[in-house]
């Protein structure tokens, strides 16, 4: 067989077509009498399992479908699965669902390798040193009680990725009945600062856009199409939009530092100075000349020429987007992850917030959101302001045991926070996992969970779009090991140790999640209705819809306290941006273990299974740089060494690295794979809310003399097809607006 | 220099490779002479015969029961595999019948069933995973609309099974078997005198016939994406 010895060496000699065509025609042949007698039949050797006991619509080579929720992100999408022969094989939409009607994006549809991941935990483990040993779940739960007897609440610390839903209510109850307030909820990727300047500007955290109603959209970095908030909805919201209004097409403008997947469907992309989003908003304001009263005092320093010297946009570019924004309305202003993550983050979603406003946009494509009437089963939210007191805790060596839950901050804090070592300090850390990932690995106690697919479960979405609803999810088959559990009955059996009486009459949380759906029937929709049939109705439909309680929504974004920082000085020795690219199908990194998703190429880069680093091609040629060399990027912080990407789409003062991969544990397909850049974030927070300012970390980048093939699916750069450019490429400035209005 | 010899030697290397696996590769033969599959041994001894098989005038006890196949085999008719029938099914005449009760088979049977375990059947019609064999099609045609006995139109690929104890493989299930079936002339009239709408154009990729009789024949289809699909 050809080994890899005889490839490189075949390699490193010409090798022309004829030898080629030789080896091909060899090896074909080869297989060709391989072929003979090894045919796939095994008449008497393989095992033909019919089922003990199947319901009449469970026939062999048929599929039957099940609604379930997707756990893949926290949009809440509904999912229909079809199963066959007790398997689960494919998942779709479910076309009920008002948030993705029937879609699904690729992450979602990954969600089945999530399930039959064999690089799942599957048994209780317990730290024998350096080693695990699998034990039984009653050993388990009999050492957790074991290590709580005699702490106190606040030496009990719970952290958790958001959760709703019932398993909420049942989280709350079991940290009330150990006494804690100790709960930290992190999401490593969330619109945290944009939420906050929401609830400033409209009183909510999350209004409902309306791209379907805009005609011009200006997102300042949001990836509404990739990985911001709602993907899958806004795709569909987003078609509408580009169908348009009375035939006329949507106009959609992305102001970013780093192209996202947004971005490289735009009619109009600017590349912007990283952290001046703020400052172009207010320049488009004051170019607009709609303002009045202490807006138009504010904006009134901002000029073209001032705006357009430090953002790097041009002065004619202000003037076309003030044209179209004055000449179409209603618009709608986004800000996104590119204008929040820097330690003015808030001043520039504020100020992106105040352009919505002066261009009248509050009340038509900014709508009031509706959210479920049970607030405590309303997702909880967090991002690292969380994860820093817990971090701060640790380090401080405050607790006694941490649960860890739904997050892998060992992988996704801030290489500043130090947090493996923090993490160490604590005295048993307990992590209910799907996989050994970097913080199971860390922990003391390793609990299996089942997968979404084999669990029980309520979630409501943070983003609703029509009416509220509570999602169901329902195991679309019987658990592929046997000795995995759902959160919700690891919670029951938890608190059971604590408020036995309370919690007896649920054998299991199913039982919990029946009881206290049915408890509430006729708020939910099924007054009148018998148990049984409306249970199964739940069941069948995975979706609860329910007439929810909007929240009004108030315009006041005001130029009170908005004041943006002057230009900031290049930093010698640190002189680029380091921005953390998100990628819509990697996200934090928790599901890089689904090979799909590995083996899926980024839509702008067409990379697979690697990181990479995106430099613009001028500044590459500046430092001497080409595609495929290995560089060192350093930060304050650390350092990493990946493949260069050369990207027009980034701003020269930036590089970016995409977040996910990195993984020195979690599973075959995740581990050894790419750079982790979460590693070398600095510590510098927002000012406003304290959040990880993502994008402000600065870097220097140094070449290491390695180059490698980038593997890529995309031709070269500016190939030729037949003898023509596949696409012609115009700069912005020659774009003729006026053409597209 | 030893360029010319790098290529013999790698191709001489990898057909040793390969035929070594081929070689080492032990696999029941296809067919045997005479077509016969294995015989496979089952946890179950199942007696098709005793089910199945003709009954016997002279005393009830010892023929069988003319039981239809479709009894059991009740998926055959609804999809593209036959499958197996569940346990639930054995046990639903059986918790009746006292007479075999204490059989050494059916004690097996129930066994199984107090355990709610499947019985590990072993395959004994197989075939290759690129050829899609649809059951649900052959009995729509020769059992629902020609009109056929089930016996004859499930025997047509699966012997005789009413004869057999555990069933064997009775045909070679090649395509060239297949093929020798798909190629003749079929009537597209019911054995009833009922013509089978549009069938013998589907089947043969021919308009229609006018005038539909008792002497209009059609072939199976032959288009290679009917079973590689």
């Amino acid at each position: 067989m050809i080994d890899s010895g005889s490839v490189k060496q075949l390699a490193g000699h010409p090798f022309d077509r004829r030898d080629f065509l030789k080896v091909l025609g060899w090896s074909g042949a080869a297989v060709a009498l391989s072929g003979c007698g090894n045919t796939s039949v095994e008449d008497g050797r393989e095992t033909v399992v019919s089922y003990v006991e199947a319901n009449d619509y469970m026939v062999p080579g048929i599929g039957v479908y099940f609604n379930s929720t997707c756990a893949q992100c926290d949009a809440g999408c509904s999912i229909n699965g079809r199963v066959r022969e007790g398997r689960v094989l494919k998942l779709e939409g479910n076309p009920d669902s008002t948030i993705n009607k029937g879609k699904l994006c690729g992450l979602g549809q990954a969600g089945v390798q999530h399930h039959y991941n064999p690089d799942r935990v599957r048994e209780p483990v317990l730290r024998n040193g350096t080693k695990g040993e699998t034990i039984t779940w009653e050993k388990a739960y009999a050492l957790i009680a074991e290590k709580l007897t005699g702490v106190k609440g606040e030496e009990i610390a719970f952290l958790s990725g958001g959760v709703s839903g019932h398993l909420k209510v049942l989280l709350g109850n079991y940290l009330d009945s150990l006494g804690t307030k100790n709960h930290f909820v992190y999401e490593a990727i969330a619109p945290s600062v944009v939420r906050a300047a929401n609830v400033k500007a409209f009183g909510v955290e999350m209004p409902r856009y309306r791209f379907d109603k805009a005609q011009v959209v200006l997102s300042f970095g949001a990836d509404f199409l990739g990985s911001w908030v709602s993907p899958v909805h806004f795709s569909q919201q987003y078609a509408q939009f580009r169908k348009g209004v009375n035939g006329q097409r949507g106009v959609l403008i992305q102001v970013e530092s780093k192209m996202t997947l947004t971005g490289a469907n735009a009619d109009r992309w600017l590349a912007v100075k990283p952290g001046t989003e703020g400052v172009l908003a207010l320049g488009i304001i004051n170019a607009l000349g709609m303002a009045t009263g202490d807006v138009a005092e504010l904006v009134k320093g901002y000029d073209k020429a001032r705006v357009s010297r430090e953002t790097g946009v041009s002065t004619g570019q202000i003037d076309k987007i003030a044209a179209l924004l004055k000449l179409r309305s209603p618009s709608l202003v986004l800000a996104g992850s590119a204008a929040e993550g820097y330690a003015h983050g808030s001043q520039n979603a504020a100020a992106i917030n105040l352009l919505n406003q002066v261009l009248g946009n509050v009340g038509k494509t900014i709508e009031a959101p509706v959210s479920v009437p049970f607030p405590q089963m309303a997702p909880s939210k967090g991002n690292t302001v969380a994860l820093k007191n817990l971090n701060d805790g640790l380090a401080a060596g405050k607790f006694k045991v941490v649960f860890n839950f739904a997050a892998n901050p060992v992988f996704t804090a801030p290489g500043a926070f130090k947090f493996k070592d923090n993490f160490a300090k604590a005295g048993f850390k307990v992590a209910f996992a799907h996989y050994l990932d970097e913080t199971a690995l860390q922990a003391d106690l390793v609990l299996p969970l089942d997968s979404a697919l084999e669990d029980w479960g309520t979630q409501v979405p943070e983003y609703m779009t029509e009416g509220a609803q509570i999602n169901i999810q329902q195991p679309l088959m019987e658990r592929l090991h046997a000795n995995t559990r759902g959160m919700g009955d690891i919670l029951l059996n938890l608190i059971k140790q604590k408020k036995a009486d309370e919690y007896k009459g649920f054998e299991d949380y199913y039982a919990y999640l029946r009881g206290a759906v049915l408890q509430n029937k006729g708020a939910l929709g099924g007054g009148g209705v018998e148990d049984d049939t409306f249970w199964n109705d739940t069941l069948t439909h995975g979706i609860v819809k329910l007439a929810g309680t909007t929240t009004s929504l108030s315009a006041h974004a005001s130029a009170a306290g908005l004041v943006l920082p002057a230009e900031v000085e290049a930093d010698e020795h640190f002189p680029l941006h380091l921005i953390p690219g998100v990628t819509a199908s990697l996200r934090d990194g928790r599901h890089t273990n689904q090979p799909w998703l590995q083996e899926s190429p980024d839509p702008l880069t067409t990379i697979v299974w690697d990181s990479w680093v995106e430099i613009h091609p001028k500044k590459a040629a500046e430092l001497g740089i080409v595609e495929g060399d290995i560089v060192q990027v350093t930060s304050k912080t650390g350092s990493v060494k990946a493949q260069v990407y050369l990207f027009p789409g980034i701003h020269p003062e930036a590089i970016s690295i995409p977040v996910g991969r990195g993984h020195d544990a979690m599973g075959r397909y995740a581990k050894g794979y790419g750079v982790n850049p979460f590693q070398i974030l600095d510590a510098v927070f927002e000012a406003a809310t304290g959040e990880l300012a993502m994008h402000e970390t600065r870097v220097k980048i140094s070449k290491t003399g390695q180059r490698v093939l980038v593997v890529k699916d995309e031709g070269a750069a500016g190939a030729l097809q037949m003898g023509r450019k596949i696409a012609a490429r115009v700069s912005t400035d020659q774009v003729d607006l006026s053409k597209e209005v | 220099m030893y360029r010319f010899l790098r290529f013999p030697i790698l191709l001489v290397g990898l057909f040793l490779g390969v035929s070594s696996f081929a070689a080492n590769n032990s696999q029941p033969a296809l067919t045997t002479e005479d077509s016969l599959g294995p015989q496979v041994q089952q946890p179950i001894e199942f007696p098709h015969n005793r089910h199945a098989g003709l009954k016997d005038p002279s005393d009830p006890a010892k023929g069988g029961m003319e039981i239809n196949c479709q009894y059991c085999h009740t998926y055959a008719r609804r999809s593209a595999v036959a499958g197996i029938p569940p346990l639930q099914k054995c046990i639903g005449c059986h918790q009746n019948i006292e007479s075999v009760k204490d059989k050494p088979r059916i004690v097996e049977l129930f066994k199984y069933w107090d355990a709610k375990k499947a019985i590990p059947w072993k395959k004994v019609h197989d075939l290759p995973d690129f050829v899609r064999f649809n059951h649900e099609r052959h009995i729509k045609r020769f059992v629902e609309q020609q009109d056929r006995p089930v016996q004859e139109a499930c025997g047509y690929c699966h012997g005789d099974v009413k004869e057999m104890t555990v069933a064997r493989r009775q045909k070679s299930l090649a395509m060239g078997w297949c093929a020798s079936c798909h190629e003749k002339d079929h009537p597209v009239v019911a054995q009833s005198g009922t013509p089978i709408a549009g069938q013998a154009y589907w089947y043969s990729f021919q308009k229609p016939a006018a005038a539909v009789d008792a002497n209009t024949k059609a072939r199976g289809p032959n288009d290679c994406w009917q079973c590689h699909k």
